[in-house]
């Protein structure tokens, strides 16, 4: 390996308390170092009138598994570029992948790289289909990735809540499912309400009872959240709250933070869950609601899924949800599915219009959020991709958030009855660099528990994007100078110039083996799959991954 | 069918069947002193007819070149300059797993060929259908946990897949009653209905067609949408109350048997499944992409974000569900070389042609009519794996039965990488 200097660039790093300083950043076999001021290096880069930041870490990205690939297969016309076929890359390290709203894993790769992105996690990967997430993650060049696994929806959850069985065997049963699908933490979507559906259920409050097994949201919430706290798994109870995209749901959202009594919980794509019901058209933000409550819960964490007008798809596991809103799909087809006693999916093409009033307040909601709650570190930077809006337009939110100014021009030519009302045109709040690094780098890795990511403290990995200070910050965060994936180069200007295989995020929580012949039995009565083959190990993981690294994180100590 | 327990494995080994489309893995093969392999535990017609076909010997199978005996080395440079001085390949059969679909992907954009699988209309039906309309469809283990009706349009799928019902739980308590019709069915189907009617809470009907499957299944849509019929079949009346009526109803087909253009009955159904959804549950199972066909779909699907029937062409990738059919490719001399893949099932052969043509795949495949042969190893037989079932969501782990000492396709395809 080599060691490398960054010269004179200005350093942001968060996680390390620096505001700025210009300084030299050092690094040695793919870790930064400490080198000292004359220390001769294999290649020293001149980052002056740059700003130096860790790798992106994008926390909330569906980039692989089932939905993702049924997006792009049954949305051929979005995988073109206008009327042409995608042109086949000019570079010879890329192999041909398209950049659709749902790109290939290799385009992908390619594209967050060229934005300085260096690690990406798939927020919903259910049990049942969790090597094929691992194998489309491990097509995707150079990035770092994991996944949280879905449960709360699962038969076996719902009918051991419904049983009222001992709390230690659903957590020695979340347990073993985290450990056989290697996932880096827990999600759950809809709680209760895909199964619900499946029961023809068609709506779901927090308190309301699952149609068959007469259990409830909260329960299904606070039961997961509590098991992943004892288990010590960094990363909290990740949320897709209830009731996506209704009219009111601020309710739900604020019941659910409630039913978490304090618990860690990380709640998912807030934008499309801090809707109110005031207005001519019933349909308003409840964005401040939001913002006051997780200010006031410093247990919550968000991500916000901010929505970006143009084609998009939506890809999620709320079958539920997606089967309602399937009306609105443009274009008109829909696919969804239920899937193996472990959960569904739904996936909507999508058009967003800054001339529809609901398309616009939902990109208000999303900009006034991300502006009204206080604490960075407790929100990370999504567009849900590709729900909200493909990875590849963070650039254009970095700039909204960033100048007010051209915030407003934005504004101003969306419905016009949301640019004249929003509060959106009265916050004068501009996020600084330092604000936008924790959200993008810094704040995701402490929330996944990622001690060596997101930061550029001495032994970190050297995953580092290197940007040109530009006032148009859309133009600065599109195109990095320089990014580095452990030490080696791998995009220069805009440019793919190595592609690694990435390594495998996951957590490997502690449980009583007992637990096993209860979920042999079952699977031999309930489900398709032999247990034997359920689980994933090291080596058939590392195969799914193409040969990437196995990146396990520590679990915390948990007092019992 | 009385409770299902954990069916016991015979010594150590693991084993997921790769040869037909529901990947049974509680069965063991046995191998016999004389090499012989056969299966125990859940006897299966198609797992069985495809393990006479291997012995567990070490390999004496060797590549070729037009017919003779070579090197590894000499069979790989064959094809590679084969490859090298080809306009537009194709590539078909794609009989493999996940890493040879891998590698398949990385020789599609290096040599710019069309990729095909062997049975690409039927692969296509029901993706050109979904591309088109939409679809909602479900998997093994919600059917066995819930379906009460289940419809097989065209026929049973137990030729393909032997233990279908038995996968779906039919006859087992977990649905105390349940009803299985087919539409459109054979005498041999008519058989297996009768077969299942004797499994406790199991009711079973056989609906003659109406016309032919494309006039029945539009008269069911309409008649499950509430839109006045004349003179509908009493049976078929029947069958939509029934259907508006189920709890969770299934719509089993097989895409193989479909008919031309196909494409327009799994459209219909798959309206019908819609349209039951505004007010019960209703999912379908469209069963296609075995061979690895399925897997190697999806394997395409995600690393270039077009399913099969596309390439990396002069202007970018395309895809082209109707023209980059590989039996019409050949019939009007669009190609200038197939290089066929069929790890799993030598009766897969290339099609009939006067092209250059390479074949990876089975031993047995030796006879087919190729500039180059190359044997590979059965992912599942000779070598470990993973393929995708049928229902698309779940991928399982293949184990080697034996160690076949053959290359796997995804090592023979990047030596070919290298040199073209």
């Amino acid at each position: 390996m080599s060691s490398l200097r960054l010269r004179g660039g200005r350093v942001i790093d968060p996680t390390n308390g620096s505001s700025a300083d210009v300084r030299d950043v050092g690094v040695r076999d793919g870790r930064i170092v400490a080198l000292a001021p004359q220390e001769p290096v294999d290649e020293e880069v001149d980052a002056s009138g740059c700003v130096v930041m860790a790798g992106g870490i994008d926390m909330h990205t569906h980039i692989g598994g089932g939905k993702v690939n049924l997006s792009r297969l049954l949305l051929p016309e979005m995988q073109r570029n206008g009327a042409n076929p995608y042109a086949l890359p000019d570079n010879l390290l890329e192999l041909a992948s398209c950049n659709g709203c749902t790109p290939g894993t290799l385009a992908t790769g390619y594209r967050y790289v060229e934005m300085g992105y260096t690690a990406a996690f798939e927020p919903a990967m259910m049990p049942s289909n969790a090597r094929h997430t691992h194998m489309e993650m491990g097509d995707i060049p150079v990035l770092d990735h994991g996944a949280y696994v879905m449960l709360g929806n699962d038969e076996l959850f719902l009918q051991m809540l419904a049983e009222k069985q001992d709390f230690e065997r659903i957590r020695d049963y979340m347990a073993w499912t985290i450990r056989a699908s290697k996932a880096m933490g827990v999600k759950v979507v809809n709680p209760a309400g895909i199964s619900a559906f499946k029961f023809n259920q068609r709506k779901l409050d927090v308190d309301e009872n699952h149609v068959h097994w007469q259990v409830t949201p909260r329960q299904v919430v606070h039961t997961l959240a509590r098991a992943l706290r004892e288990l010590g798994v960094p990363h909290p109870l990740h949320i897709h709250g209830s009731n996506l995209g209704v009219a009111g749901n601020i309710q739900s959202t604020l019941d659910t933070i409630d039913a978490l009594e304090g618990l860690p919980a990380h709640l998912t794509h807030v934008q499309f869950h801090a809707y109110g019901t005031e207005g001519a058209k019933k349909f308003s933000s409840a964005a401040l609601q939001l913002a006051e409550a997780v200010n006031a819960n410093p247990n919550i964490s968000i991500d916000v899924g901010q929505i970006m007008f143009g084609q998009t798809v939506t890809a999620s596991g709320d079958s539920m949800r997606q089967h309602a809103q399937s009306g609105l799909a443009s274009p008109r087809k829909w696919v969804g599915a239920d899937i193996e006693c472990d959960a569904g999916c739904g996936v909507v093409p999508f058009r967003y219009r800054e001339q529809s009033y609901v398309n616009a307040l939902q990109w208000a909601i999303g900009l006034e959020i991300f502006l009204l709650v206080k604490d960075p570190w407790r929100v990370a930077l999504t567009t849900d991709h590709p729900n909200g809006g493909p990875f590849t337009s963070y650039p254009h939110l970095i700039r909204l958030l960033m100048d007010k100014s051209f915030r407003n021009e934005q504004l101003a030519q969306i419905h016009p009855d949301v640019a004249a009302n929003s509060a959106l045109g009265s916050i004068t709040r501009e996020l600084s660099l330092h604000e936008i690094a924790i959200m993008t780098r810094a704040g995701p890795a402490r929330l996944l528990g990622l001690t060596d990511r997101g930061h550029l403290g001495v032994g970190a990995a050297a995953d580092i994007a290197v940007y040109r200070e530009n006032a148009d910050r859309e133009a600065m965060f599109s195109t990095p100078e320089h990014v580095y994936k452990d030490g080696t180069l791998v995009a220069r200007a805009g440019r793919v110039m190595a592609v690694p295989t990435g390594g495998t995020h996951f957590v490997e929580p502690e449980y009583d083996r007992g637990i096993e012949t209860y979920l042999r039995k079952h699977m031999a009565s309930h489900g398709s799959v032999n247990f034997d083959s359920a689980a994933i190990s090291h080596d058939e993981l590392c195969s799914c991954c193409n040969g990437g690294r196995l990146l396990p994180a520590a679990c915390f100590e948990t007092t019992p | 069918m009385t409770e299902t327990s954990v069916i016991p494995r015979a010594g150590a080994t693991r084993w997921t069947c790769p040869f037909c489309l529901l990947l049974c893995d509680t069965s063991t093969v046995q191998v016999d002193a004389s090499g012989a392999l056969t299966l125990s535990g859940t006897g299966c017609a198609c797992a069985s007819r495809a393990l006479a076909r291997f012995s567990a010997e070490p390999s004496t199978a060797s590549p070729q070149v037009d017919g003779k005996d070579c090197t590894l080395d000499e069979a790989v440079a064959a094809a590679a300059k084969l490859l090298a001085a080809s306009r537009q390949p194709l590539l078909g059969g794609l009989g493999t797993d996940v890493s040879g679909a891998r590698a398949l992907y990385r020789l599609a954009c290096k040599t710019g060929a069309i990729s095909d699988a062997a049975e690409g209309t039927a692969l296509m039906a029901t993706l050109r259908a979904s591309q088109d309309r939409g679809a909602f469809f479900t998997t093994l283990a919600e059917v066995r946990t819930r379906a009460d009706v289940i419809v097989c349009v065209g026929g049973t799928p137990v030729e393909q897949a032997p233990n279908f019902f038995e996968r779906c739980g039919v006859g087992e308590a977990l649905v105390a009653k349940r009803h299985v019709a087919v539409i459109g069915g054979s005498a041999a189907d008519d058989a297996v209905l009768a077969g299942l009617a004797t499994r406790p809470g199991v009711t079973v009907e056989s609906i003659p067609l109406q016309g032919d499957l494309f006039a029945t299944v539009a008269t069911l849509s309409a008649l499950v949408s509430g839109r006045a019929v004349r003179e509908a079949p009493a049976a078929l009346k029947a069958l939509a109350t029934r259907l508006q009526q189920a709890r969770y109803a299934v719509f089993v087909g097989e895409t193989r048997k479909l008919p031309a253009q196909g494409a327009l009955i799994v459209e219909s159904m798959n309206r019908t499944v819609g349209t039951l959804n505004m007010s019960t549950r209703a999912a379908a199972m469209w069963l296609g992409g075995g061979n690895g066909a399925g897997t190697v779909n999806q394997v395409f699907g995600w690393m270039s974000g077009l399913p099969l029937r596309s390439r990396a062409g002069p202007l970018g990738l395309e895809h082209e569900p109707m023209c980059f059919d590989a039996k019409r490719l050949l019939s009007d001399q669009a190609v200038d070389s197939l290089l066929w893949v069929s790890s799993f099932d030598p009766d897969v052969a290339p099609p009939e042609t006067a092209l250059p043509t390479i074949v990876l795949g089975h031993p047995d495949l030796a006879s087919a009519r190729a500039s180059v042969f190359i044997p590979v190893s059965t992912p599942g037989i000779g070598s470990s794996g993973h393929l995708f079932r049928a229902d698309g969501s779940v991928v399982l782990p293949l184990y080697a039965v034996y160690e076949d000492t053959l290359p796997t396709l995804a090592s023979v395809v990047d030596r070919i990488l290298e040199k073209v």
